[in-house]
């Protein structure tokens, strides 16, 4: 890596720094609470979180029904069948899934929303809202950042919900009677900490998929050209930072 | 700027739709938050148990206490005490705290796979129940700690065996001893030759035996005359002439000596009427006064005797009845 290219990599950092603060500041203001934005919000929860719903909850559901009989079968194997349900809840629900779930926002609406602000900047929309005192930060980056952080954090939900349910349905079908085991692993795995753990993770995961796409997509030129080159930068930044969470996380759960 | 219109339709009931999957996801969130915390006995009345042991490796927060397999009560904290031992905080649900009563017993078992094992057994589940807050010492067993142990045991047995197996060990020894004995048995003294380790030693014994049968035959000749003697005595005791026999005579003696000393005071009696009648001639009968108290005082000398004597051979002097010795 050559000192440009470094130096580069630490000002793309700083510029999404600079954004989540004022990102921050706005959301935290009252006034940035109008109708407009909650319009612009909504409408990006629509797009973000609704219309993936129904296709990223089969997905869930599949996804855990094979995991859970991979998981069963090879505890069986040792005669570990007891920790099965455990190792599913503590790898798929509490690892796996919020990633899974917020890889799947960035590629679909970050890459989407990074590419739409890359060509506001590009088109002069930004600056022309600047000149008419409008500021553009709250107008239309602030609704979609929580619209996006909202979503995931639902999505996540979702997710997990469905694969505790399918969890239980594949392990002992579809009677009450693994109720009290199942709650009991339920006690184990989801301590309060863990809980807590969990949603850091979720709203770390949020902040990130909503922050990072838009202020790369900021960082476009008037250039058409700089337009991929930036969208490219905000994807392997995010790539970058939700692999960062994980492993933070893993790290202070484990280590 | 906003999206252009008809470019993404968007649904007439958008808001509503965003609005009930944020509440729904809300709701969600917190029911399974308030599962979680049902399941971890938060709105369950529970009751305490310290188990004390003095390793607590492979015991976790949040572990699991089996009754017959059930889990009936969670690890709530371990923790190391003062004197170096470890406490395990356990909680227990009321509604499963009926299986531990006060004569359960703990154990705390590791496995070659997998995290550890605490189990309650209760024997006797009429006892009275186990109060809140007991502490109680839990037995321990680990098998990967049982596994060195076990094969060092072996080990030395291995070696024993070995040692005890070869040309020279004492197995060996043993069978030749063995031989020796049975060729014992099989000598002039048989048995005893066998026990005693040799016949010289028998013969040693044989002649013990002869001489005490012959102290045992003087023994019979004592005895006999020792009956003689016992009958002798009894002779002189009780026997015609005997000791009892003299004791008779004195009493005899002395009641003729105590009518002898009735006479002499009855004679008395009349002297003194005779000195009241003859009050004339006083010299002639003091004289016989003097004469007459001196028979008196012999007689009664006499008596006191007598009575001294019995005294002497009957110490018991004014117990009539005689008691054999």
């Amino acid at each position: 890596m050559n000192p440009q290219a470094t130096l580069a990599w630490f000002r793309g950092w700083g510029t999404v720094a600079r954004f989540a603060f004022a990102v921050a500041a706005a959301a935290l203001s009252r006034s940035s609470y109008t109708p407009r934005m909650l319009t612009i919000a909504t409408r990006q929860v629509y797009f973000t979180a609704w219309q993936a719903l129904a296709g990223f909850i089969l997905f869930s559901a599949l996804f855990t029904v094979i995991t859970v009989e991979i998981t069963v079968a090879a505890a069986r194997g040792f005669g570990l069948e007891g920790y099965a349900l455990e190792l599913v809840f503590r790898v798929l629900v509490l690892e796996v899934l919020p990633l899974l779930t917020a890889l799947m926002v960035a590629l679909r609406s970050g890459a989407a929303i990074s590419t739409e602000v890359a060509l506001m900047r590009i088109s002069g929309n930004l600056e022309a809202a600047q000149n008419e005192d409008i500021d553009p930060l709250e107008r239309e980056f602030l609704p979609r950042v929580l619209a996006t952080a909202a979503s995931l954090v639902s999505l996540t939900v979702m997710s997990c919900t469905v694969a505790l349910v399918a969890a239980y349905v594949s392990m002992y079908g579809f009677t009450p009677w693994g109720f009290d085991e199942y709650t009991r692993v339920v006690a184990q795995v989801f301590s309060p900490a863990a809980l807590a753990g969990f949603t850091l993770r979720c709203i770390a995961f949020g902040v990130a998929v909503a922050i990072i796409p838009i202020a790369a997509g900021a960082d476009a030129t008037h250039d058409l050209k700089s337009a991929p080159v930036a969208v490219m930068g905000g994807m392997v930044r995010l790539f970058f930072a939700l692999g960062l969470i994980e492993a933070a996380s893993l790290a202070v759960k484990y280590v | 700027m906003e999206r252009e219109p008809g470019f993404t339709p968007v649904p007439k009931n958008l808001q509503f739709r965003i609005g009930l999957l944020i509440g729904f996801t809300v709701v969600i969130a917190v029911g399974f938050v308030a599962y979680a915390l049902y399941a971890r006995g938060v709105f369950e009345a529970t009751q305490r148990l310290t188990l004390i042991s003095d390793n607590v490796e492979g015991v976790g927060v949040g572990m699991d206490m089996s009754f017959s397999g059930f889990p009936i009560g969670r690890v709530n904290r371990i923790s190391l005490a003062d004197d170096g031992r470890a406490r395990i905080e356990i909680v227990v649900p009321l509604k499963d705290a009926r299986w531990l009563r006060s004569s359960s017993i703990f154990t705390l078992e590791r496995g070659i796979v997998g995290s550890a094992k605490i189990r309650a057994f209760t024997a006797n589940l009429q006892d009275p129940p186990l109060p809140d807050g007991a502490e109680r010492t839990v037995l321990r067993g680990d098998t990967s700690e049982e596994i060195p142990r076990m094969v060092a045991m072996l080990r030395g047995v291995l070696e024993n065996v070995e040692h005890v197996t070869s040309a020279d060990g004492s197995l060996q020894a043993s069978l030749a001893n063995v031989r020796t004995m049975t060729e014992r048995l099989a000598g002039r003294h048989g048995v005893l030759g066998a026990v005693l380790g040799g016949d010289d030693e028998a013969k040693k014994v044989v002649a013990t035996i002869e001489r005490a049968n012959a102290l045992l035959a003087s023994l019979g000749g004592v005895s006999r005359r020792l009956d003689v003697v016992l009958s002798k005595t009894d002779q002189r005791v009780y026997g015609e002439g005997g000791l009892m026999d003299g004791t008779q005579r004195a009493v005899a003696q002395a009641n003729t000596i105590l009518g002898e000393v009735r006479e002499s005071l009855k004679r008395l009696d009349r002297v003194l009427a005779d000195a009241e009648k003859i009050s004339g001639n006083a010299k002639a009968a003091s004289s016989d006064l003097a004469a007459l108290r001196a028979e008196v005082d012999a007689s009664l000398r006499k008596v006191s005797a007598i009575l001294e004597e019995i005294n002497r051979k009957w110490p018991f002097e004014r117990n009539t009845d005689i008691r054999l010795p």
